[in-house]
This record gives C-alpha cells, sequence and structure tokens, in this order.
C-alpha cells in the first residue's frame, strides 16, 4: 500500500480534470459524427474537385467519402492528436515541476520513498490517465459510428484511439522527463509544445514535397497517422512513439536522483 | 534546567537513549559540508555534531545558510563538498532509510491546497506506512487545527500547524524544524515548544533553525551560529544567554534623581545614556544587581530589549578575531 502511495494519489488529484477531458473528447467525436450524414449526402468528389492536391495528400480527403476517411480526415489528423498532445503535455509537465513549483515536493521528496519511485509512479498515473482518455475516445467513436451510420468496424475505432493514445503518452513523457530534471514548469511545457509544432510542420513539409517524403518518419505525427488511424493496421512505427516517451523517461530518472530540489 | 516537568510516560514508543544505529551518538554529523551556487558560498566547510537525545537551536540572519544546511541534512540538495551522517546514515546514499526515520518541517511548508488537513495527513501517512490515527487526532487537538478544512482556506499560522503535525505525527527519532515558529500566535509558540520538550523527554533529537535567539534559547540546550555560510561558533545556552546583552530603558518618576553614577558603576553594565527622566543601558548576562540598585530611586516604567542574535555573535565573531 505504502508503495503505491504516490500512484494512487497521483490519479486522484488529476480525477477532476480527467473528467473534464473526457467529456470534451467524447462530444467533439459525437458532434462530428452527427454531421456525417448530412454530408454523406452531399456529392464529395464534386467537392473535392476544388481542392488542391497537396491538402487532398495532407488530410487524406480523398477517403471522405467513407466514414472512416471523414472522420481520419476531420478529427484524427489534426484536432485529436493535438487534444491529446496538450493534455499529456500539461499533464506531464505539472507531475514534478508544479509540485516543485508549489513547494508540496519538499515534504514529498522526504517521504521514505526513493525519488525513482516518485518519478516511475507518477509516470505510471499519467500513462493510465492518457490510456482512460484513449478509451472514452475509442468508446465514443464506436458508439456514434453505430448512431450515425459510419460504418466503422469496432477494431477499427480501438486503433485510431490506440495511435492517439500514443502520441499522447509520447508527449506527456517526454514533458514529465523535461520537469523532472529542470523542475521548471513553463520550460517543460514550452519546449514539449515547441517539439510537437516541429514534429507537425516536418509531417506537413514531408507530406507537401515530394523529395523530402522519406524524413516523415521520423515525426510522430506521421506514426500516428500513417495507415489510419482509424484502420485496419496498427503500423509497427507507431510503437516508436512510446519507445522514444519512454527514454526520455528514462534519462529523467537519472537526472532527477541526483538533482538537487528546488525550496 | 527541564528537571521540573513531569515525565512523560504516556508517550508511545520512546526512543532507547542508546539507539541501535547511532554512530557516536550523534544524531547529525557533518564534516566540511559545503554547497557552492556557482561563485557564491551558500555553506562553506560545516563541521557540526548534535549529540542524541538534544534539542539544537540552529541560529543565524536570514540568508546565513541555515535552509541550505538542513536542505542538504535531508537529502534535497547535494552536497558541493565534504559528508554529512542524520542518525548514522550518510545524506547522499542512504536517503530512504533516512527518511523513514527523520521528521522534517520545511521553512516554506506547503500542502496540496485541494485536499482536506485530514487527507493530506492520511497520503503522508500512507506513503509512511501507517500512522497512528489517535496520535494525529490528539496534536490537532492539542495545536487547535481543524482538520476537516481545505488547506488552500487555511490561515499561515494554521498552515505552520499542519506542517509542524506532519512533521512529528509518525514519533521520528530526529526533528528537523526550519523556522517552526514563524507565523505562530505566541500561544501556539508556546505550545510547539512544549511539544519539542516532551519529545526531547522520550529521548528523541530536535535541531531547529531560527533567526532570533530568544525563540530558542528557553527550549534549546545547544545553539550553534552560522553568518554567510560559516559556523561561527556553537555554544551551551546557558553560556551564550549570560553573555548576551539587553537593551533596558529605565524612566524614573518624576521628582527622581536616577542614580546613573551607581549604575554605570555596575560589573554588568556596559553602557549608559541619560535622556531626560529615562537611562539607557546595556547590561550584559543577570539584570539583578541592576534593578536592586535601580528600584529604590522610583521606575516609572522598564523596556527591555533583547539585542540582535547579530548583535550577540557580531560581538563573539570580534572576539574570536581579536
Amino acid at each position: 500500500m505504502a508503495a503505491a502511495g504516490v500512484f494512487s494519489s497521483t490519479l486522484r488529484d488529476q480525477r477532476r480534470g480527467l473528467v473534464a477531458w473526457s467529456i470534451g473528447v467524447a462530444l467533439t467525436v459525437v458532434v462530428m459524427a452527427a454531421i456525417w450524414p448530412s454530408f454523406a449526402d452531399m456529392d464529395i468528389a464534386k467537392l473535392l474537385a476544388e481542392y488542391p492536391q497537396a491538402m487532398k495528400d495532407l488530410f487524406d480527403v480523398g477517403g471522405m467519402s467513407t466514414g472512416t476517411g471523414y472522420l481520419n480526415a476531420e478529427l484524427f489528423s489534426l484536432m485529436l492528436p493535438a487534444i491529446f498532445i496538450i493534455y499529456g503535455v500539461s499533464r506531464g509537465a505539472r507531475l514534478i515541476a508544479g509540485e516543485e513549483e508549489d513547494g508540496t515536493l519538499e515534504v514529498l521528496a522526504t517521504m521514505p520513498i526513493s525519488r525513482t519511485g516518485i518519478l516511475c509512479q507518477k509516470c505510471a498515473a499519467l500513462m493510465l490517465d492518457v490510456a482512460v482518455l484513449a478509451v472514452v475516445l475509442f468508446l465514443a467513436t464506436w458508439l456514434s459510428s453505430a448512431m450515425f451510420g459510419l460504418d466503422i468496424a469496432v477494431l477499427d475505432s480501438a486503433r485510431g484511439a490506440i495511435a492517439m493514445g500514443f502520441i499522447g503518452v509520447e508527449f506527456g513523457l517526454v514533458a514529465l522527463a523535461l520537469s523532472a530534471a529542470t523542475g521548471r514548469r513553463t520550460l517543460a511545457v514550452g519546449v514539449s509544445a515547441g517539439l510537437a509544432g516541429a514534429s507537425y510542420l516536418i509531417y506537413l513539409v514531408a507530406q507537401l514535397i515530394e523529395s523530402l517524403r522519406p524524413l516523415r518518419v521520423v515525426s510522430p505525427f506521421y506514426q500516428a497517422i500513417s495507415r489510419g488511424p482509424i484502420g485496419p493496421v496498427l503500423p509497427p512505427i507507431a510503437w516508436v512513439m512510446v519507445a522514444v516517451g519512454l527514454i526520455c523517461f528514462a534519462w529523467s530518472i537519472v537526472v532527477f536522483r541526483s538533482r538537487d530540489l528546488g525550496g | 534546567m527541564n528537571d521540573t516537568e513531569p515525565p512523560t510516560s504516556t508517550a508511545p514508543g520512546s526512543v532507547q537513549p542508546a539507539g541501535h544505529s547511532v554512530v557516536g551518538r550523534s544524531a547529525i554529523s557533518t564534516s566540511g559540508l559545503s554547497k557552492r551556487y556557482g561563485s557564491l558560498d551558500a555553506l562553506k566547510d560545516l563541521d557540526l555534531e548534535v549529540p542524541v537525545g538534544t534539542v539544537f537551536g540552529f541560529l543565524g540572519p536570514n540568508g546565513a545558510g541555515k535552509s541550505t544546511t538542513i536542505r542538504l541534512l535531508m537529502g534535497l540538495l547535494r552536497p558541493s563538498a565534504g559528508s554529512a551522517t542524520v542518525l548514522g546514515l550518510d545524506i547522499v546514499h542512504d536517503r530512504r532509510a533516512l527518511h523513514l526515520r527523520v521528521g522534517y518541517l520545511p521553512g516554506d511548508f506547503a500542502a496540496y491546497r485541494h485536499l482536506r488537513g485530514q487527507q493530506y495527513l492520511d497520503q503522508l501517512a500512507t506513503l509512511r506506512g501507517g500512522v497512528d490515527g489517535h496520535e494525529v487526532a490528539a496534536l490537532a487537538e492539542r495545536f487547535g487545527l481543524d482538520l476537516g478544512r481545505r488547506v488552500g482556506e487555511l490561515s499561515r499560522g494554521n498552515r505552520q500547524k499542519l506542517g509542524i503535525i506532519q512533521a512529528v505525527m509518525h514519533r521520528p527519532e530526529l526533528m528537523v524544524f526550519d523556522e517552526p515558529t514563524s507565523g505562530l500566535d505566541p500561544l501556539m509558540q508556546r505550545e510547539f515548544l512544549e511539544l519539542v520538550r516532551e519529545r526531547r523527554q522520550e529521548g528523541r533529537t530536535v535541531f531547529l533553525s531560527s533567526h532570533a535567539l530568544t525563540e530558542v534559547e528557553g527550549v534549546a540546550d545547544r545553539v550553534a551560529i552560522v553568518r554567510e555560510g560559516r559556523l561561527v561558533m556553537t555554544s551551551d545556552v546557558m553560556t551564550l544567554k549570560a553573555r548576551a546583552r539587553r537593551r533596558i530603558e529605565l524612566t524614573f518618576a518624576d521628582g527622581a534623581v536616577a542614580p546613573v553614577e551607581q549604575l554605570a558603576g555596575l560589573a554588568s553594565v556596559a553602557e549608559v545614556e541619560v535622556v531626560g527622566r529615562t537611562v539607557r543601558l546595556e547590561v550584559e548576562g543577570s539584570m539583578a544587581e541592576l534593578l536592586r540598585v535601580a528600584a529604590p530611586w522610583g521606575i516609572d516604567r522598564v523596556i527591555s530589549n533583547d539585542m540582535d542574535l547579530e548583535d550577540v555573535f557580531l560581538r563573539y565573531y570580534d572576539e574570536e578575531e581579536r
């Protein structure tokens, strides 16, 4: 019991925030799905003919004649990744640096639990939180598909949600790592958000410029979005997101164990 | 000097005076302990021994290095040089074992604002592997703290009480308090010092910092004075008190003639200044002699000010230099 005290109290602390974010994600999906029937009635091919080719590539608008393609283009290409990144980063940055800046870490760090233990439990709580948000996304996608006739397979919905969870976990862990290593929340948020912006830019440029296309594999956006995200396959490259997050986290353990805590 | 206190036989889990793993019977032992920030020496070559079972006052003006020392001892900072053990445990390598046996009140204590006092203490108790609930309730009652209120709603003084409770609730062998009485009203300050005496009586060790000698002189056995990151001196409280000066203002009654000459001639009186009916003096040690001489002349008013700690140890400092 004592060993998991930080984990459970961290979860409890963020319970309310998680509920609010879950409602937000679910509503976003439901509202977007509710528009689908009227969207499907339009002559989409004619509508899209006017779009520049680059836009079509970027948002996979060619696939928008199906419910899967529609949600992929409207939500899973930018909006949902952004939501998951913002959630992950804001939580991750708070977990250590927030406590340090508030002064509450001063007592926590003198409890009979190692700093590694504190950090690992905070990390586990963060990952579980993002996972819960992903499960909510899955349920919302699945249920609204059934309600509004988007015809999305259950497993496909699950894969879309997993990809979003992965990108949230990756940037959440990056923010947590920076937060633990520096003790500065704004720095952790700023750098993580900058990395997310850079990732999107790389993805964007690589999608639009033929010669730079091979570069796109380094972008978490590509890793999350390619072949879906809603779709039959979770590409192996998606796991890179989790791996990168965990590597950053592991580095931060080493720093956090031996650095001075701010007072 | 505390012989008159009743024994606290009711206290559960008294600490054995011969602490099993306390090397050389020092609760805290530092050797050349230093902390440098860039070119600034926050603490320089601190050698300190705090015997088990004593109340140790750690004094100095703000910014002298008190909190730095304490945060080093608690493993929150890493020493730039030197070493220290707390209850025989190394402050860098045995952090976790050390934390199990110590209670700590930070100088700027903060708890989770959204939690109720009880929830906060429960959380810490869980991390400590369980704490006697009756003990917590008794402490809250003693300090008049409502644990049902949210931390964010508590006044500064009440928050400080919460900080004190979390530092003592598990009955640690060593309690480290950084400016514990700040924010407490005089009544609660007294209650706190009483608690400190009781814990010492049980064989526990208390290390507390303060910027004022008067705050700790009633409870501390020994004091150390730091200034600009360096240890100036350690001393028995009795010795220090005897040498501390006080500023006294005696205002004599209308028509009375102030016995200035006689007062100036007393061994304990260092300086005399006369302003109208008022005589200002600096007195070293006991005031008994002074009052015996002055009283028959008809005194209207007596004002006594303890000299700043700074003054006390500046004098020491000067004397050491000579």
